[in-house]
């Protein structure tokens, strides 16, 4: 096989997605108005997939946080944080999301995807046992492949596969590293932290997980499905990002263990990439505050999300289990769910289109995603255009 | 309790994945699980999820990476049913 041949493939999929009148992969924002509006296609547009879950990226004292940094610090640090890529700030940070969690370390990457890949290839090597779950993000996969480490995976969020696995794994489940998300980003369901927790707890391991779309929604302080769930004191390692609920870019790593510590001499993708510009770490440590000190921003969202979930769910349409600030809304045809997204954004409102197979159990969704910047009157048009679209396209019910 | 054979396990196999695909199709030890069946690799997962708990094994999925056929993960069944 020629090198380039392995592209028919993609090419087969940039066609196919190139006829429609709109390719779902190639949409350009082209003005951003607010945290929930931009021009689309050249009309205002309600952005319902975003994961601006709390709508800071346009917060004025953030937005100042970042221009300041930027007129102080310039524009880039220009190098790794291993040379001369650590600014005050980077340690600033990380005692902040340090303080944050109540653990003892944090370790801040440049996006959410390298702290999963970084982390993981420092924690794992050659020999030893992962247990993840069938449905985690491809950052967690990449991770655990890319760590050479034996991969064994067990059923979306099912303790009881978890604890088959453990048990057959032998001596080797003390050591084992369990990783799994709190709040999974496709269908917005949760996974049960506390009875994983349990299964660590009667056969050892290490619990890792990936709170990326559950900072700052869930919980009292903000701090994740770990937080809500109660198990913060049992899990390991939390690992995060800035790009959802901290409306900026990079990831982070905490830790009870001071092992966290030595991932700077052992993650090649945090070892040979440019940290994090200042003015992204000045608007994410201004974001930060938000989280913390902001409960009723929390409080909007969940409205925002029992509001949607209650009409979606009202209309007929197949949804997720949980109520969640991210809605997965499953159609059998994914035809049907192209067609329904092109709607949607004909009415004036943006979500995303996940085909197979991105999307579980080889159907297709359309995830929308809200923020406590969203209005009622725009939750309300939301659910409208779905009414018409699925009307339209999808009599009689999607799924 | 003695081990079941390659051609026990390759028809344990095609039953659990009679129950994984929507349609009823034609399976035998030659028939490849992605190319023939088309199975989404979230299936193939969930599948080897099913084949490790009928099987009572765990599965490090770099034992698969040469695995194509039925009869390829029967032969990987039955290495770490001896084992």
């Amino acid at each position: 096989m020629a090198l380039f041949d392995k592209f028919a493939a993609a090419a087969g999929t940039r066609d196919l997605l190139g006829s429609l009148p709109v390719n779902p992969t190639d949409v350009v924002i082209e003005r951003v108005l607010s945290a929930s509006e931009a021009i689309v296609c050249g009309r205002p547009t309600i952005m319902a997939g975003t994961n601006n879950y709390l709508g800071l990226t346009f917060e004025a004292d953030c937005i100042a946080a970042g221009q300041r940094a930027l007129a102080e610090a310039g524009t880039g640090t220009t190098g790794s944080r291993m040379a001369n890529g650590t600014y005050r700030a980077h340690l600033e940070l990380e005692a902040e999301l340090a303080a944050f969690y109540g653990m003892p370390y944090a370790m801040v990457f440049s996006t959410g995807y390298s702290a999963n890949l970084g982390s993981l290839v420092a924690l794992l090597g050659a020999g030893d046992a992962v247990l993840l779950d069938s449905e985690a993000h491809a950052s967690l996969f990449d991770g655990c492949r890319m760590s050479g480490a034996d991969i064994f995976r067990f059923k979306h969020n099912d303790p009881d596969g978890l604890a088959k696995r453990m048990r057959r794994l032998g001596e080797r489940a003390r050591d084992a590293l369990i990783v799994v998300e709190g709040l999974y980003s496709i269908r917005g369901d949760c996974a049960p932290l506390q009875e994983f927790a349990a299964v660590k707890a009667e056969y050892g391991g290490y619990l890792f997980v990936d709170e990326a779309h559950s900072l700052g929604v869930y919980g009292e302080g903000g701090r994740g499905l770990v937080e809500s769930e109660g198990v913060l004191d049992q899990v390991d390692f939390v690992v995060g990002t800035f790009s959802k609920s901290l409306g900026s870019i990079g990831g982070f790593c905490v830790s009870p263990h001071d092992v966290l510590t030595l991932f700077r001499y052992a993650s090649r993708p945090y070892i040979f990439t440019a940290s994090p510009c200042p003015s992204v770490i000045a608007t994410t440590r201004a974001a930060l505050r938000h989280i913390a000190t902001r409960p009723a921003l929390r409080e909007q969202v969940w409205r925002n999300a029992h509001q949607l979930y209650g009409a979606l769910a009202d209309l007929g349409l197949s949804l997720g289990p949980d109520v969640s600030p991210v809605i997965g809304v499953a159609f059998r045809e994914r035809d049907v769910a192209l067609r329904c997204w092109q709607g949607l954004l004909d009415a004036g409102v943006y979500t995303n289109l996940i085909l197979p197979p991105a999307a579980p159990e080889g159907g297709s969704l359309i995830r929308v995603s809200v923020t406590a910047a969203h209005s009622s009157e725009q939750i309300e048009t939301i659910v409208g255009a779905f009414r018409d679209v699925v009307a339209r396209h999808a009599p009689g019910c999607a799924a | 309790m003695a081990k079941p054979d390659h051609h026990t396990i390759v028809a344990a196999l095609i039953e659990l994945l009679h129950k994984t695909l929507d349609q009823p199709r034609e399976i035998g030890p030659d028939t490849a699980l992605i190319a023939d069946l088309g199975l989404e690799s979230i299936q193939v997962i969930e599948y080897l999820c099913e084949v490790e708990d009928r099987f009572d094994l765990a599965i490090d999925e770099d034992k698969l990476a040469d695995v194509r056929t039925v009869g390829d993960l029967a032969e990987v069944v039955r290495a770490l049913l001896r084992n």
